[in-house]
Formats: structure tokens, sequence, C-alpha cells
């Protein structure tokens, strides 16, 4: 579904170009041909041209950490929805998870599923299938098989992790199938509570999960990724400790770790509202965690951001803390959550924002993340001036569990391109191109 | 007192807590008969609970209130309906009051988010029991001659402090009425942080009186929990946890929220012993809880004017 009245060429005029993994910060021309970026520099002219005088512009976001509830939970979210909602967060690349109903474990439905992200999605998609059948933490699935059909990669996410021997021994299988693998590291005889086991929930009364059952599972993890040398990337990193356990393997597992705009710039506060809609998995953690996860993302220690994007029906969320269904949307405000946090609050350079957004992320999944010549012009245009306040009908996803609803963010997202075709655009006027 | 509803005695403040008194015992003493005359007072029991719901309908009913009870089986809420669905049809068919039993923490506050009618919290999860704790400081307020009797004293909070709505509700309340007030719990009962309580916790009930403890409040153990990784054993417990005849020699009040577990938090003699104020503690929740009704539907601000 990338289009079918595709430009053959488009020059993208003055906007301020900012690519870290080309080490672009200035206000260039930008022509696109065929799909690629076909010249960067000053005074180019083209036949089509799009004014982007104002704006910023960047590789496409890649979101490695999504769900988009297909198939079976399609009232919440499916690949148009979910797409259309990536593409207007300024994700070009997303990685779907495979905890859907039937579970994403067989060739046929990765296959099937394949087959529909490329009709259906506006991004480029890639399916992560399960690690174990069932996600259960017991059978091996047939990776080699899941791999010709078109996994990309292999999971149990949302289950959190099987005992270190099962899990050494997909790792291992894992690397022999050539297939990385995606960790939610959780401890379940640890976390048996619904929101971070602190001050909060001490008050609130509301059961709570200890950092030590993110943490014991993330050493465990990098132990054995170690030992097994499998490709593991550990996601959703939540507490500063699993960050820099993290920043010790980095030289002895070939490991990479992402955390989540909502951990970095939300703490565990918003238990005491008692309220359903802050329930996610791993929870919210107190100031020193999300202080020390901005400073990990600056120092390198993490590598890349990704939402968790996880659609809920409301009657999910509108519950008491205990019943509510873990879980955000990410999508949508993901960049204007961190902008404003974080490089507005001075704590992180807008340039390491992108690099953790588009690059790091593109170069995990192997396309997008660089506005070099030559390179897919998947790209995103953004107005880092624009204040928005989020609500249920500023989001394009179909479902409205978005923490930062009634939160005034600045820096919006005004056009997402893949393969030099447009994917979102929210004015329709800047994107329309002059001949 | 302005407030829709009655979700939780965190932030309840001192004269708000001493009016609620003063009105229970104006009910107590028979002077505010039929102050509930004409109100529908709706109790929505999502989980099971006898001497709070049976509390809650004579308050109302001494009063002249009329009570649908949603408690019962077959129910919409046997039936499955939402917390959100029941209140919301409650509050159409014109509740003046809705009293909220749940199983989850924060259900009264979500709950209230949804009705224009106020919601009593009777209970939710390990989150807050404030009915219970307002009885509570009324019947020592009748054992220490009034509310100003409270100054100064010491309460020994004994026991599952982790897992206790009633712990959550007594703690603010106590601290209100000037009570110094200590945890008596294995950590494994403990919130984990218990510094963000400021409390200082102690281990055992011997140490608790030697502390200058006026009142031993014991907590409940739930069954479930006499077994299993948080404690040893019920002899363990009981040895370091429960208040037996011994520690009655110091003077000290005995109380607990009941159902108390005879010869496990508590021995059978002191229940009923002269040092226990248990049954005070049950006969306050009619006034007490009439009170609170009153308060929330406007019925208090009508005899008052």
């Amino acid at each position: 579904m990338l289009g079918d009245s595709s430009p053959a060429e488009l020059l993208i005029r003055q906007a301020h170009v900012l690519d870290p993994a080309s080490g672009l910060d200035e206000i260039m021309d930008v022509r696109l041909s065929s799909g690629r970026i076909a010249e960067v520099g000053e005074g180019i002219r083209g036949p089509r041209e799009l004014d982007a005088v104002g704006l910023h512009l960047f590789p496409g976001f890649v979101d490695v950490h999504a769900h988009w509830r297909t198939p079976g939970r399609e009232d919440e979210e499916d690949i148009q929805s979910g797409s259309a909602a990536a593409a207007a967060g300024g994700f070009t690349g997303v990685v779907m998870m495979p905890n859907t109903d039937p579970i994403v474990d067989r060739p046929v439905v990765v296959s099937g599923l394949v087959g529909r992200v490329e009709r259906e999605s506006r991004v480029r998609t890639r399916v992560s299938a399960a690690l174990h059948r069932g996600l259960a933490g017991e059978r091996l699935t047939e990776m080699r098989l899941l791999k010709q059909a078109g996994a990309f990669c292999v999971s149990d996410d949302g289950l959190g992790t099987a005992s270190a021997g099962v899990l050494r021994n997909g790792m291992l299988y894992a690397r022999s199938a050539g297939l990385p693998v995606i960790l939610h590291c959780e401890d379940h005889t640890l976390a048996t509570g619904v929101v971070h086991d602190g001050v909060a929930a001490s008050l609130a009364g509301i059961p709570g999960s200890p950092a030590s059952a993110e943490d014991a599972a993330t050493a465990t993890a990098l132990v054995l990724a170690a030992e097994t040398g499998a490709r593991v990337h550990i996601t959703h990193v939540s507490t500063a400790l699993s960050a820099a356990l993290v920043g010790f393997f980095r030289d002895r597992a070939d490991v990479t770790a992402d955390t989540t705009p909502h951990h970095l710039t939300l703490t565990e506060d918003l238990a005491s509202t008692l309220d359903g809609r802050y329930r996610v998995n791993p929870p919210l953690r107190p100031e020193h965690d999300r202080a020390g996860l901005g400073l990990a993302l600056r120092d390198r220690v993490l590598d890349f951001v990704a939402t968790d994007h996880a659609p809920h029906a409301s009657e999910e969320k509108e519950l008491p803390m205990e019943e509510a269904a873990p879980g955000f949307l990410g999508h949508e405000t993901a960049f204007a959550a961190l902008h404003t946090d974080l490089v507005l609050g001075g704590r992180l350079s807008l340039t390491r924002l992108v690099e953790t957004m588009s690059c790091a992320p593109g170069r995990w999944v192997g396309t997008g993340g660089s506005l070099a010549v030559g390179a897919l012009a998947d790209l995103t245009l953004v107005d880092l001036s624009e204040e928005w306040t989020v609500g249920r009908g500023t989001l394009v996803s179909r479902s409205s569990n978005s923490p930062y609803i009634g939160r005034t963010l600045k820096g919006r997202v005004v056009g997402t391109m893949v393969g030099g075709e447009p994917v979102h655009d929210r004015t329709g006027a800047k994107f329309g191109a002059r001949a | 007192m302005e407030t829709k509803g009655f979700l939780t005695l965190e932030h309840v403040g001192r004269e708000d807590i001493r009016q609620i008194l003063d009105l229970a015992r104006a009910f107590a003493e028979g002077r505010l008969r039929d102050a509930l005359e004409g109100k529908t007072v709706c109790l929505a029991f999502f989980e099971a609970s006898t001497r709070t719901a049976v509390s809650f309908e004579l308050a109302a009913r001494r009063s002249g209130a009329h009570v649908i009870s949603l408690s019962e089986k077959g129910s919409a809420i046997a039936k499955g309906e939402s917390l959100i669905d029941t209140v919301v049809t409650l509050d159409r068919l014109g509740a003046d009051a809705i009293v909220l039993r749940h199983q989850a923490a924060g259900a009264a506050v979500l709950a209230a988010r949804h009705t224009s009618a106020p919601v009593i919290n009777a209970g939710d999860g390990c989150g807050q029991h404030p009915t219970q704790a307002l009885l509570d400081l009324y019947a020592l307020c009748e054992a220490l001659g009034g509310f100003e009797g409270l100054q100064d004293r010491r309460v020994a909070i004994v026991g599952d402090v982790l897992h206790s709505r009633v712990a959550r509700s007594v703690i603010p309340g106590f601290l209100q009425a000037g009570m110094e007030v200590a945890l008596v719990a294995p950590r494994t009962l403990l919130p984990p942080d218990e510094g963000a309580l400021d409390l200082s916790v102690l281990t055992s009930v011997d140490e608790a009186l030697e502390w200058g403890a006026d009142v031993l409040y014991m907590l409940r153990l739930q069954k479930e929990r006499m077994t299993g990784a948080r404690i040893p054993s019920v002899a363990e417990y009981t040895r370091f946890y429960g208040v037996w005849r011994r520690h009655l020699e110091s003077g000290a009040l005995v109380m607990h929220p009941g159902p108390v577990n005879r010869g496990v938090e508590i021995s059978g003699d002191v229940v009923l012993s002269a040092s226990s104020l248990i049954p005070d503690q049950v006969a306050a929740g009619v006034c007490v809880r009439s009170a609170v009704i009153a308060l929330t539907t406007g019925a208090a601000q009508r005899v008052a004017a």
C-alpha cells in the first residue's frame, strides 16, 4: 500500500536536514528519485518542489516494538490503523510482536502475516515470530522454517523470560537459525504485582512488582547472551540498574537494548492516581530510574528508543489498576514526548534523539536510518515549534490508551515518506508539492 | 465538609474527622432519627462482606433511608456486569448514595468519576476502608474520654500492614487525631518502603508495650498467608505478633477490625476481655456510617439548617 501515484522525482527545499548517520545538520535541499535519496546540497532545483522552510528533516523513525493486535484483536488495532499511527508518529519502519491470537508461532501464520503486511501496511513492517510455541517458554518454535516464511526475529515478548535453561537453548537455536532474539526481561516469581513496588504503590495499596523482577532477568539474559553468542536485543529497559548491566555486557555479548518514551518521561507517581490507564509492563519506575535511563540513552549505554505501542480497548483500561490491561499507545506521541521532556529539558541533544529513534534502530532492522545519497527515501518532516495537546481526536490509532492524553507537547510530525512516497501528510498543504 | 462521596481517609483533616464523629454521636443518641428519610442508599458489594454490609444497611434503615442491595446472587454483579456499568445504572436509577465494596484498590475513585451520586468506599482491595477507621476513632474516643483524649496516645498497628486496607485508612486517621503510630510486623508483611509512611517499625507485641503503646490495633492475618513464604508458621507468628492475656497487664486497649482469628493474632480470652474495644468498634459502625451517609447525601446539612 505504498501509494501508486508515486512521484518519480521530488525536491524537498530548504529543510533543516539532521542526519547523524551522515553528519548532516544544516538547511539544505534534498532531491528524491525512484524512492531513494538522489542528491543532498544547496541550490538544487527540481520539477516538483516541496517547500520545507521551517521544518526539520530526519531519517524516518524505526520502532522495533509494536503490537498491532493482528490477527485477533482488530477492534483495537489492525495493520492499516497501526501503520497509519506509526506514519503519523514519523515512523517508516516497524517490527510487529507475535503475542496475537493466534500467536505467531507457526510458519503458516508468519507467511500469512507477511503477505498482509505487504498489502496493507503504510510503512516497512517486519514480523517477529515467537521464540517458544505459544509463548509458553517450553518448546522451541520451528525457527528455520519461520525464517523461511519471512520472520525477521523471534521474541516471547509480553510473557517475560523463560527459565534460564530453556532460554539458553532458545538463544543457541536462534543463533543457528540466524535470527535475532528480542527479550522482555521479567522474572515471574518476583513480578507478582501490577505497578512498581515503591512508595506510590505502598500508599495506594496496589500490589507492586520490585525492580529486581526486571534486573534479575536482565542479568540472566545478558550472561546467557555472552555465553551463547546469540544476537540479543533487550527491549523496554525500565531501570537504571538494568541499563548499567547492559553497559557492562556491551563488549562481552552481541547485545543491544532499548527503552521507551514512557519510561523516559513518566514515573511511578501515576500509580497513585489508581487509574488503570497508567498500568504498563514493565511498570513506571521512580524518578531516579527515569533520570538514569535518560543518562544511559545519552551516554550510549542504551542503543535506541522503541515504543511498545500497545493498543487496548477502553473496557480493558477503564478499570481499577489491578484489573486493567497493561500497555500504552506509543507511535504517535514518541517523538513529541521525548522532544518536549528530554531535548527541551536540556537532557538529550536533538541529534542524539534522532540517532536513537532513526539511525540506531534503522541499523538494527537493516533499512533506513540514513539520508545519505543512495539511501532509501524513508524520511520524516517535523515542525519542532508546533505545540499540540494530545487528545482522543488527535490520535490515528484505533485505540486511545495514551498516557499523554491531556498533555501539551511541543514538536509535531508533519509528514512521513516511505520510499519517497507520502504515507502521512498531516496538513495536506505542506505536502502538496509545487509542480 | 465539602465532599462528593467518601473515598479515602487520606487528606481528611482533623476538624473534618471531629465533625463526622460529632454527627455520629448525634445519631447514636437518637437526636437525628429520620434524618435520612426519603434517601435511597444502594449497596453494591462486588466482594463478599457480612459485617460491613449489615452495618451500612442498619445505618441507612435506622435513619429512614430506603436500601437497595446488589450484593446478592443473581444480581447484575453476579452476572459479571462491569463496575462502571453497575454504578452508572444505580446512579441513573436515582440513588442518593452508592456504597461500594470492591476487590481492587482504586475502585471507589473510578466509580466516583462516573456518577453524580456520592460514592462511599466500603473497602477497595488493599486500598482504603475509611468508615472502618472512623468507627475505630469513635470507639477509641468513647474509651479515652473524647477526641482530645487521643492526643499523644501511642497506638501500635500489629500484623499484615502490607495487604491491609484498614491499615491504610487508620494510619492517617490516628495521625490526624494526634496519636503516635508504630508498625509491628515482619518485613514480609510491611510495605517495601515503610519510610514512605515515616513510621517506626517494631518487632513484637512485647516491644510495642515497651515502647509504651496505649492501644494495640491488631490486623487480621488472612488464612492464605498463614502458610507460605511470608511467615514461617502460625506458631511463630502468634508468639511474636499475637496479643495474649499477659499483654493486658500493661493496661493497653486492644482493637481489631474483625473478623478475628482467635488463637492467631489474638487469644480467645482477650477478644471479650475488659481491655478489648472490639465489641465497641462493631457497635460504633452503625452511627458512624449513618453520619457518613448523611454528610455525603446532604442530609446532615439539611438537618443543620
